[in-house]
């Protein structure tokens, strides 16, 4: 078990090695690494003293070695547009997408993981039937069509709930966060809920095939032999073994919703990192992309890791294999 | 039981799949649309009442008019106009051929170098293989929206721009899967036959693994050409897909996006229903296709 | 006293794509308590059915037609409804099924596994559930129940879990125990020890006994009774003895008759499917094993040596010098094996699971390098650093649903080698493969349809024109009668002793069925964990075995009774 985790660590820290690397490549040397560093409107003696000063005369990997070195100083310059340190900048959008995504995460799996159940078991009631065809429809429609619709009949129809924006907040930690006032749940909702239908989907396909396949198994019709209630057979059985792929798949989903939450913070304006990254892409803000890539590569590889270890905590099969 | 012969001639396994999934009524249906769609965006110019991107055949006066309205050329709009006077039936038919064209060709693609890659590292095995799962499964950690997004603002606006940042994003679903389809066929012992015989690495592989492989590919192929569909919107709602000069279902709703509040509702919804019948028809297809092909629900 | 079961006209048909499918179509029959009924069928037979039906555990698609009745201590169970149902399910009537592997959850522990069977007919406290546990794997003889109880099934092997299925069977004492052939997945001598361990506990408990299986000696082994099955019916029923010894039903007679067990050595089996395949023709037949002059040493295998040891990565290593991980452990399939095998010879080569058998058939027939030792043919190597050489060794497999391409017609199978090797070409290629087909007695007629549409004896006939069509001088045969039925079974050793005779060709025949490698071999070989413990004339290894280990194996064997 110990290796096991250690094998992992080594892993990550080796993805994230080369993450730096394609994006220091990426970003650094196939555009003009001058134009990441300072604005575009400097004057020709600053420019040349930022390129003694940031090194850019040095042989390539001696340059990547400083990078790796500032990133680990957590320097990772200054945005041109809002004109501060990328990373007081990311601190302060960062509390906003976590507490969306994390909401709209386990909104999508307390909803779909038990309507998945209940279809993959009773594959053939109507109830059933239905629920995976209206899955079928919120696996299909775009994420940014349904923020639209959201914002159509819930923020101009009806009138009930705020179009955009975070709302009031409240302090925890002293970081601020819209859970904490009846003001910011407003405001949370429809963003919220459009960025979990499409996950809720997934789970609830995931959760029904599994269960659907589980439910077919020898090993449920043994356990039924021996007179176990379905109940017992759902919670005992069932869960155990889907539980298994669906740890797996929510992590996964935790990062990916992390990603779509840009899409969903464009629309309902909401202030977090997804607004941060497109903004500062349509307005070339390099540093802050770098910064963004960075962050995120690190944010999924610590997913990955989690969703790893919880893999061999759940299943006895691996714990024992890797000894 | 003992049965000589099952059935009177020859029946391949292609159909007796499709003798299968005409039973599922909604999935024939979904594939009728899928084609339809398909045979309106090609004959597009044919059928659409307006060229929608003729500026010449454009009138300011007839913008933004709803549904049914009869323009001033004697066009009836069934779905009204947009905020240039265009027909919207037109430009959603132009922009469902742009949007069908985007994601078939990004799924081709990247259908090509994943059957490839994937079956040649099942084949070759060892540190080959190792280091290109490795490469794929880090890249598949990381989501498609977020990986087509970057790409696709690094390489600025354009069609084959986007293809390629649709691709990049969607390769490595299609090696995992062929990846692992071929090393299952691998072991199996109808390989293990053709190279005990033996048949050159280069036939086994072509006439024997491919072939084999290709059905759970053909799986991840429906859902990757619905999900660069959706992508594809996506990317050029958010402004860093097409140019305006291509405008898919996406830019049309980006474009409605604004009128949506003034109770103009059409300019966007309409061009958002076309992209869901699209994604949907292809989705309901791909799912009959899994549940035929999951040995673990066959009986 | 009425009988414990009587089940009448018990009918059970299943909806498919295809139409009604009569499973069990009328049967009837009654148990008495403390009686062991073996009921026995091929494959298709309905056995299984009727077995799942007494308990009520039928697919979606299946149901048991009006009419039927099974009466259980006077009881009716037809038409009861699940929760009633489950009342019953455990506590009065049990069952054990086939694959042990797949019947445990592999994430629950075993321990809570026996709770949720206890606890599903009684109320009872941890302690109760964990002395209970322990006691049950103590009745079914696994050492250190104790400590066993808290394992997960993946730390036990097949027959440890068999047993486990088979105490959470007896928990409540059923008064019924169905088993669905618990022993067909498992080695012959874990199997031996299965029916020792399930015999004494039904006499102690005074359980009766449906013991489903295709294996007419393991039943002839257990039962008291037997009714044997074919088409959904049954059509013959009685006292073992009498079933066995003076049969009725030709159906039943053929299948004795097709037992090797039950025949001379060497000689052709009886056997019905052989017939209804039609004659083997083997006019315009080529190869030059014919006719070629004997060679005592024709296939020489010296020094093979097989170990699969599995590569540790970068990391790994560096966990290795650090002391964090453990060194991969190698995997020694074969040891220093040495083989000889004369021209026209069959070869017989014996072990369990894992003794590494297949793995020697592999190197021997050119697919798998050998880590050290040398093979020849004819004095020729059969594979170099590149890969196999030469076509003169073929090979057929396990499993004919596997060993067929799904994708391509029998013709392109069959035709594919011959064509790439020259053997014949592209154009005359159809009346060359049919040439063999017919050898097989396959109908070429049949050679456009693709291998779903035929049964596992056609294919595995097909498997072998496949391979003959290279005209090979040895053919290595993988275990290729394991999974058939028993009539299939005959059919396909009367094929290759036939090939032998007429085509003089040199087999490996690899099996973990001795009845069937005594019938058919001239000389065996007996391996365990990857070393040949003992080899020798067919004859006198099965009647003076002089190794320990084949001597336990040939006593494994269930035998008809006499």
């Amino acid at each position: 078990m110990a290796s096991f985790i250690l094998r992992r660590f080594g892993q990550a820290v080796i993805v994230l090695l080369v993450m730096s690397l394609l994006v220091f490549l990426g970003v650094y040397v196939i555009g003009n690494p001058i134009d990441v560093l300072i604005s575009p409107d400097a004057t020709q003696e600053m420019r040349l003293q930022v390129i003694r000063q940031y090194g850019l005369d040095l042989p390539i990997w001696q340059q990547y070695l400083e990078f790796l070195e500032r990133l680990m100083r957590g320097d990772l310059g200054r945005s041109f547009v809002y004109n501060m340190p990328v990373m007081t900048l990311i601190a302060q959008r960062l509390p906003a997408t976590l507490e969306l995504t994390l909401i709209a995460v386990l909104f999508a799996s307390a909803v779909g993981i038990p309507l998945g159940i209940y279809a993959g078991y009773k594959p053939n009631s109507v109830l059933a039937k239905s629920i995976m065809a209206v899955s079928i429809l919120g696996f299909s429609v775009p994420t940014f069509w349904i923020g639209l619709m959201l914002i159509m009949v819930f923020a101009v129809q009806l009138g009930w709930l705020p179009a955009g924006g975070r709302g009031q907040t409240a302090e925890l930690f002293g970081v601020p966060f819209s859970f904490l006032t009846a003001d910011g749940w407003k405001h949370l909702i429809l963003p919220a809920l459009n960025l979990s239908l499409f996950k809720m989907s997934m789970m609830c396909r995931l959760a029904a095939s599994g269960t659907r396949e589980t439910m077919l198994t020898d090993t449920i019709k043994f356990a039924r032999a021996a007179g176990i209630s379905e109940g017992t057979i759902l919670r005992r059985h069932v869960l155990k073994l889907i539980s298994i792929p669906l740890v797996t798949v929510f992590g996964l989903e935790l990062g990916s919703t992390l990603a779509f939450a840009l899409v969903t913070e464009t629309i309902f304006n909401w202030p977090g990192l997804g607004k941060l990254i497109v903004d500062s892409i349509m307005s070339l803000d390099r540093p802050v992309m770098v910064a963004y890539l960075m962050l995120v590569s690190a944010l999924f590889v610590f997913i990955n890791l989690c969703v790893d270890l919880a893999y061999a905590a759940l299943d006895p099969r691996l714990r024992h294999g890797r000894g | 039981m003992t049965v000589e012969a099952r059935s009177a001639s020859s029946v391949s396994p292609a159909a007796e799949f499709w003798r299968t999934f005409r039973r599922n009524k909604v999935a024939v249906g979904a594939l009728v649309v899928v084609l339809a769609i398909i045979v309106v965006a090609i004959f597009a110019p044919f059928i659409v009442p307006q060229d929608p991107y003729d500026l010449k055949s454009l009138v300011l006066r007839d913008a933004r008019r709803p549904p049914g309205y009869v323009g001033s050329s004697g066009i009836v709009h069934l779905l009204g106009t947009d905020s240039q006077g265009r027909d919207l039936l037109s430009a959603i038919v132009y922009g469902l051929r742009i949007s069908l064209q985007m994601g078939l060709l990004a799924g081709a693609i990247a259908f090509t170098i994943g059957a490839v890659v994937g079956c040649f590292a099942a084949y070759v095995g060892g540190r080959i293989e190792a280091l290109i799962m490795r490469i794929v499964d880090i890249q598949l950690s990381f989501p498609a929206i977020l990986l087509a997004f970057v790409v696709a603002a690094m390489l600025g606006q354009g069609k084959s721009q986007l293809i390629l940042a649709l691709v990049f994003a969607q390769y490595a679903y299609f090696v995992r899967t062929a990846h692992g389809a071929a090393s299952a066929e691998r072991q199996k012992d109808y390989v293990q036959a053709a190279l005990s015989v033996p048949m050159s690495g280069w036939f086994v592989v072509t006439r024997h693994i491919i072939p084999n492989s290709l059905p759970p590919l053909i799986v991840v192929a429906t859902v990757q050409v619905a999900s660069a569909i959706s992508l594809e919107a996506t990317l050029s709602f958010l402004g860093v897909g097409l140019p305006p000069t291509e405008p898919s279902l996406g830019m049309l709703i980006a474009n409605g996006f604004q009128y949506l509040l003034s109770g103009r509702y059409w300019i966007a919804i309409y061009p958002g229903v076309a992209l869901i019948i699209l994604i949907m028809a292809i989705n309901l297809v791909g799912d009959q296709i899994r549940d035929q092909l999951n040995p673990r629900l066959r009986k | 006293m009425t009988h414990l079961l009587e089940v009448t006209n018990l009918r059970t048909y299943f909806q498919t794509d295809k139409g009604t499918i009569k499973s069990v179509d009328g049967i009837s029959f009654t148990l008495e308590r403390g009686e062991v009924m073996g009921l026995v069928g091929e494959s298709g037979s309905g056995k299984s059915i009727t077995g799942f039906s007494l308990i009520g555990l039928l697919d979606a698609n299946g149901s048991i037609q009006p009419g039927s009745s099974i009466r259980f201590n006077g009881r009716e169970l037809v038409g009861l409804n699940e929760r009633e149902l489950r009342k019953i399910r455990g506590k009065e009537i049990s069952m054990v099924f086939q694959d042990p592997m797949m019947t445990l959850n592999p994430v629950v522990k075993i321990i809570d596994q026996i709770g949720m069977a206890i606890r599903a007919h009684e109320q009872v406290s941890d302690a109760e559930v964990r002395r209970r546990a322990v006691e049950a794997l103590r009745k079914v003889q696994i050492v250190d129940p104790e400590n066993k109880v808290d394992q997960y099934p993946h730390e036990f092997s097949g027959g440890m879990r068999q047993r486990v299925a088979i105490a959470i069977a007896l928990l409540h004492r059923p008064q019924l125990v169905i088993a669905d052939e618990p022993t067909t997945a498992l080695d012959v001598s874990v199997q031996a020890e299965i029916l020792k361990v399930v015999k004494e506990l039904v006499a102690e408990m005074g359980t009766s006994l449906i013991w489903v299986s295709h294996d007419l000696a393991t039943v002839s082994s257990i039962a008291d009774t037997i009714a044997v099955m074919r088409h959904g019916k049954i059509v013959e029923a009685g006292r073992a003895r009498e079933v066995l010894h003076n049969p009725q039903h030709p159906y039943t007679k053929g299948l004795l008759d097709a037992l090797p067990s039950r025949s001379q050595p060497g000689q052709l089996l009886a056997s019905s499917a052989t017939e209804a395949a039609g004659r083997m023709d083997f006019t315009g037949l080529g190869g030059s094993a014919i006719g070629a002059d004997p060679d005592a040493e024709f296939v020489k295998a010296v020094g093979v040596e097989k170990i699969f040891a599995p590569k540790a990565g970068f990391l790994r290593r560096l966990g290795i010098r650090a002391g964090l991980a453990k060194e991969p452990k190698p995997v020694n399939a074969v040891k220093s094996a040495n083989v000889t095998i004369a021209r026209g010879e069959i070869l017989g080569l014996v072990g369990e699971s894992g003794s590494g058998k297949s793995t020697l058939g592999r190197i021997l027939c050119g697919i798998y390098p050998a880590d050290a030792g040398t093979v020849t043919v004819g004095g020729q190597p059969v594979r170099s650093e590149k890969g196999k050489l030469g076509t003169r060794v073929q090979m057929i497999f396990q499993d004919p649903f596997a060993s067929l391409d799904p994708r391509r017609t029998i013709f392109q199978s069959v035709a594919e080698g011959p064509i790439a090797h020259g053997f014949c070409t592209r154009q005359n290629a159809r009346e060359y493969v049919n040439r063999w087909l017919r050898a097989v007695a396959f109908d070429p007629a049949m050679a456009d349809r693709y291998p779903h549409q035929f049964s596992g004896g056609q294919r595995q006939r097909v498997a072998i024109a496949r391979a003959l069509a290279m005209q090979p001088e040895v053919i290595v045969c993988d275990e290729p009668v394991a999974s058939l039925d028993v009539s299939i079974q005959a059919q396909v050793i009367n094929l290759l002793m036939e090939l032998r005779r007429n085509l003089n060709i040199t087999m490996l025949f690899i099996s973990h069925d001795l009845s069937v490698v005594n019938h058919l071999c001239d000389r065996v070989i007996v391996m365990r964990h990857g070393e040949i413990v003992e080899q020798g004339p067919a004859q006198q290894v099965f009647t003076a075995p002089q190794h320990p280990y084949t001597k336990m194996l040939i006593d494994a064997v269930p035998k008809l009774a006499a």
